[in-house]
């Protein structure tokens, strides 16, 4: 198995369960040392296995915590559910999750920033405020709060009547 | 056109033409888009995916590009497995929810589905090896709906996927290769941890976790971040020659070394697919490829390639389902799958000549 920050071989496996969810951490022993997770010099290993377990779920779990704690403020995903499900939810994510995307991206592709073909125009510059008014729009819809959404749909309107 | 259209007809990437069309059976490149001020399709409602459907569907309705929007969400199962046979819509798309459906181009090598795993997957197949083709007419397809939709794009990570794996190019550069050789002679592992180690997946006829049958495999890349579109469209095309020599190799090897064997071998397939009154599926892909294999290494001379390519798709079952025009349970599958083989192939030259 490979570590999850670099392309070396993972020997540091530690289970954990976060909001009911478990979840499995795979790293190399030198990225394990940098996040605090390995003491320096190995330990000998009689009797303190336990310890050292003990002491490499406190960090992780430190770590995991603030990512885990990540909700996309604009549609509302948890960076948990991503983790479960593997599918993000809005383009948004990309930068709301930023922290554990980036160690995934370089470890599925090598690689942090595109290289090839760009869009002739860029991205509308309303294209965020649309997203946060579809996520409100959602939200008043489930909670049957039709006047608000009907003033959501008002504010949508504009650009979709230039199409 | 519909699906009536379609089940008289069959693919230009069937057609058995284009560059080492013996062993490519076909070029494929795909790429994913998503509208910018939409959530992806697991966080969108059903009016989200209908509001995405609508807008997609009117860029799609320039006549230059003609295309047919066929609503897989109106569709019954079998019609929806139709489409997965025909390479038209993905698995995915079949089994997905809510507004969907799938863009056909007038010889099926375009199709662009909506509302898969990302808002747009434009695919463009031709016969043979022709990547470079198929990349510009898919870049000239993608500027033309660009022109009027709004993509989620980032400066740093490119174009923006439902799943990271796809960010970036947003592309998958594929060639499906028929390589009965390199299986017979149990090579093909090898080679495919060769491919493995270089960041090109292997996978089956009908994508990703499907077995391959009939002896067919999709080659392509996995990485999509950080490699150019052509960057990667060279990597392969300077991979696949290779993995075409090795399967002529391994079939000159099977000529000179058990051509008695190999010749028996195509022959009973080719009698089996002939005369057979019930026949399954697994068995009409196993023996097809045989016969494919028989008619690129002149042992069958009274058959054409495009005939076998055709019979691979048309066997199966959502397709006799349709062209006999009625549901049927396994055992009647068998036989209208064996019917229709005898029709087909007693029309070879053989009976003429």
């Amino acid at each position: 198995m490979i570590c999850e920050r670099c392309p070396r071989e993972a020997s540091i496996h530690v289970k954990e369960t976060v909001d009911g969810r478990q979840r499995e951490f795979h790293l190399c022993a030198e990225c394990a040392r940098e996040s605090g997770l390995m003491p320096l010099v190995t330990p000998p290993t009689f009797g303190l296995e336990s310890v050292l377990q003990n002491l490499i779920l406190s960090k992780v779990g430190e770590l995991v915590g603030e990512l885990s704690q990540r909700i996309c403020p604009v549609c509302g995903l948890k960076y948990m559910e991503y983790r479960g499900e593997g599918r993000l939810g809005c383009p948004h994510d990309y930068h709301a999750f930023e922290a554990g995307l980036v160690p995934l991206l370089r470890r599925a592709h090598g690689a942090t920033r595109h290289v090839g073909k760009r869009p002739r125009r860029t991205t509308a510059p309303d294209s965020l405020t649309r997203l946060r008014l579809r996520a409100r729009l959602r939200v008043a819809v489930a909670r049957e709060d039709y006047e608000e959404a009907a003033r959501i749909r008002d504010e949508l309107r504009p650009r979709e009547a230039d199409r | 056109m519909n699906l009536e259209d379609l089940k008289r007809t069959s693919g230009e990437w069937l057609r058995g033409t284009g560059p080492e069309s013996d062993i490519v059976m076909c070029s494929r490149i795909r790429l994913a888009r998503n509208l910018a001020d939409f959530p992806f399709i697991n966080r969108a409602g059903r009016n989200e995916k209908a509001e995405i459907e609508s807008q997609v569907r009117s860029a799609l309705n320039d006549p230059r590009l003609e295309l047919s929007y066929l609503d897989v969400n109106a569709m019954g199962p079998i019609d929806r497995q139709f489409l997965v046979e025909r390479q038209l819509i993905s698995r995915e798309l079949a089994s997905a929810e809510g507004p969907r459906g799938v863009a056909v181009g007038p010889r099926e090598n375009v199709a662009i589905m909506v509302n898969e795993e990302d808002h747009l997957r434009i695919q463009l197949m031709n016969s043979g090896l022709s990547l470079r083709d198929v990349w510009e007419q898919i870049n000239a397809l993608d500027d033309q709906l660009e022109s009027s939709l709004d993509y989620a794009f980032s400066p740093l990570l490119g174009y923006l996927t439902a799943c990271p794996t796809n960010v970036g190019t947003g592309i998958r550069v594929g060639v499906m290769l028929h390589l009965p050789a390199l299986v017979e002679t149990k090579q093909i592992d090898k080679v495919f941890r060769a491919l493995h180690k270089i960041n090109l997946a292997v996978r089956g006829l009908y994508g990703e976790g499907t077995q391959a049958f009939g002896d067919f495999y999709q080659i392509s890349n996995q990485r999509t971040l950080g490699t150019s579109e052509l960057e990667l469209i060279r990597n392969l095309s300077d991979v696949v020659p290779q993995i075409i020599q090795y399967e002529r190799t391994a079939r000159q090897a099977l000529v000179n070394e058990r051509r008695q064997v190999l010749h028996d071998k195509v022959s009973r397939a080719y009698g089996i697919l002939k005369t057979a009154h019930t026949i399954s599926s697994e068995e009409t892909m196993l023996l097809l490829s045989s016969v494919r294999l028989g008619i690129n290494l002149g042992l069958i001379d009274d058959l054409e390639i495009p005939t076998v390519n055709e019979l691979f798709i048309h066997t199966q079952p959502a397709h006799l389902q349709k062209i006999q025009g009625a549901e049927l349970e396994v055992d009647e599958r068998n036989v209208a799958r064996a019917s229709y083989l005898r029709g087909r192939l007693s029309n070879g030259r053989h009976l003429t000549s």
